[in-house]
């Protein structure tokens, strides 16, 4: 229990570290900003209580966002993803359920199942998040655009992370 | 109270989103400057249109305590413009303009003796040859036609008035441009005589008279009256009465109009004749 607590904090500070130092300073023309600590929700366990992820998703959220200046935005986001997982999970669950204590893996699950879940929480938060940035419908799909440049992005990381775990 | 407690267990992670996200949201439009004013500006949108019908309804209602201040305003105005006119000297200046081809000359002037009961009415005026007013000068007031200067000494001039048995003008129809000769009969203040009006022009009761140009003293298309009846003559004219558009019974202030160019078009004239 406290090394599985521990396990989390670490892999918690090593996203957002990641997220703040690195993914912050891509700019690439403006249509490519990768999010990739939304990761954190995606790792935590099947059978995690959803009160208790999307408190954490907030405080996810927050961190991002005292960190670049944007109160609300990130936690907003990603209030969103922790709280549509639930459904997600249910929605594309393999024909055997669910192995309970650990998180939803490649290794368990499969390459193709985790793209799948991957890459729909992460359109989610991705679309929440920049359309929470500019606020107005104008530029609608141009945004869009970034939506799904950034998450494709975002997701080819997480994969790339998820795949380096499993080899752990 | 148990069924509220049960309600808030069995939706516990919808409210906690709820909670969570509108912290989120809250945090987003109120610290950061952007999501602010766009926040603002669309609740202000929003109001505007209401706000805009309320205040139209309310402006209706003080429509009357408007009327007031902006009568007291006038008077003060008036009175103002009053002190200041008998200060400045008067002011007909005859300018001999060729830049801008000024034809006429308007100046403003004071009755200050008229008579409408006689059979050769007159109108005093109080500017004269000092003011650059002169003879065969052209008197009208805000309303049309008032008279032709006949006679000016340093400070007054005397005008003839259309109620005057000698009185002559060239005067038309708006609508259709058939022109004859205005002049009274003597009888009704209100009223004067257009003739040589053709027969078979058309005629409607209630169509404008305005003068011409031919006299050169009246500038084109100033009014005179509107036809009230008429009838065919013996002849080959009409008769027709025309209700004139001044009234002669309250003079008070009149244009003075200046033709800068009546020498000149007379001379001209006089060379055919």
């Amino acid at each position: 229990m406290i090394n599985t607590l521990i396990r989390y904090g670490i892999i918690f500070f090593l996203l957002i570290l990641l997220q703040l130092l690195v993914m912050n300073n891509i700019q690439f023309s403006g249509y490519v900003n990768p999010y990739i600590y939304v990761m954190i929700i995606l790792l935590m366990p099947v059978e995690i209580a959803a009160w208790l992820l999307l408190i954490i998703a907030f405080l996810t959220g927050i961190s991002v966002d005292i960190f670049s200046g944007s109160p609300g935005m990130h936690a907003s986001a990603t209030v969103l993803a922790a709280f549509v997982r639930p459904f997600v999970l249910r929605i594309i669950s393999p024909r055997d359920g669910y192995e309970s204590g650990q998180g939803p893996s490649m290794v368990t699950y499969g390459f193709k199942w985790y793209l799948l879940y991957a890459g729909i929480i992460v359109v989610i938060h991705h679309t929440a998040l920049f359309y929470l940035e500019v606020f107005r419908f104008t530029d609608f799909f141009r945004t869009m655009m970034r939506v799904l440049l950034s998450s494709l992005f975002s997701v080819t990381f997480i994969l790339f992370a998820e795949y380096y775990r499993k080899g752990r | 109270m148990r069924n509220l407690l049960n309600f808030l267990a069995r939706h516990h992670n919808l409210i906690i989103f709820i909670i969570l996200e509108g912290l989120a949201l809250f945090l987003l439009t109120t610290r950061n400057d952007y999501h602010n004013t766009r926040v603002v500006k669309g609740l202000r949108g929003l109001t505007t249109g209401i706000d805009e019908s309320i205040f139209n309804a309310r402006s209706y209602l003080a429509l009357r305590k408007e009327n007031r201040l902006l009568i007291d305003e006038n008077i003060a105005l008036k009175n103002t413009m009053n002190r200041l006119n008998a200060r400045e000297p008067r002011s007909y200046y005859p300018v001999i303009d060729s830049t801008y081809n000024q034809y006429f000359n308007f100046t403003g002037a004071e009755v200050i003796n008229n008579s409408v009961n006689r059979q050769k009415n007159f109108i005093t005026l109080n500017m004269g040859k000092k003011d650059g007013v002169d003879v065969d000068m052209a008197v009208t007031t805000i309303d049309g036609v008032a008279g032709i200067i006949v006679g000016s000494s340093d400070n007054f001039s005397v005008a003839m008035s259309v109620l005057n048995l000698d009185f002559r003008v060239s005067a038309r129809i708006r609508s259709n441009g058939y022109f004859g000769s205005l002049s009274w009969d003597g009888r009704n203040t209100g009223e004067a005589i257009l003739s040589e009006i053709p027969q078979h022009a058309p005629v409607i009761q209630g169509d404008t008279i305005e003068t011409t140009a031919y006299s050169a003293i009246f500038p084109e298309g100033i009014l005179i009256g509107t036809i009230s009846n008429f009838e065919r003559s013996g002849s080959d004219f009409y008769n027709i009465r025309v209700s004139l558009a001044t009234d002669f019974r309250k003079l008070t202030h009149v244009n003075i109009i200046g033709n800068l160019r009546r020498e000149e078009q007379l001379q001209l004239e006089n060379q055919f004749q």
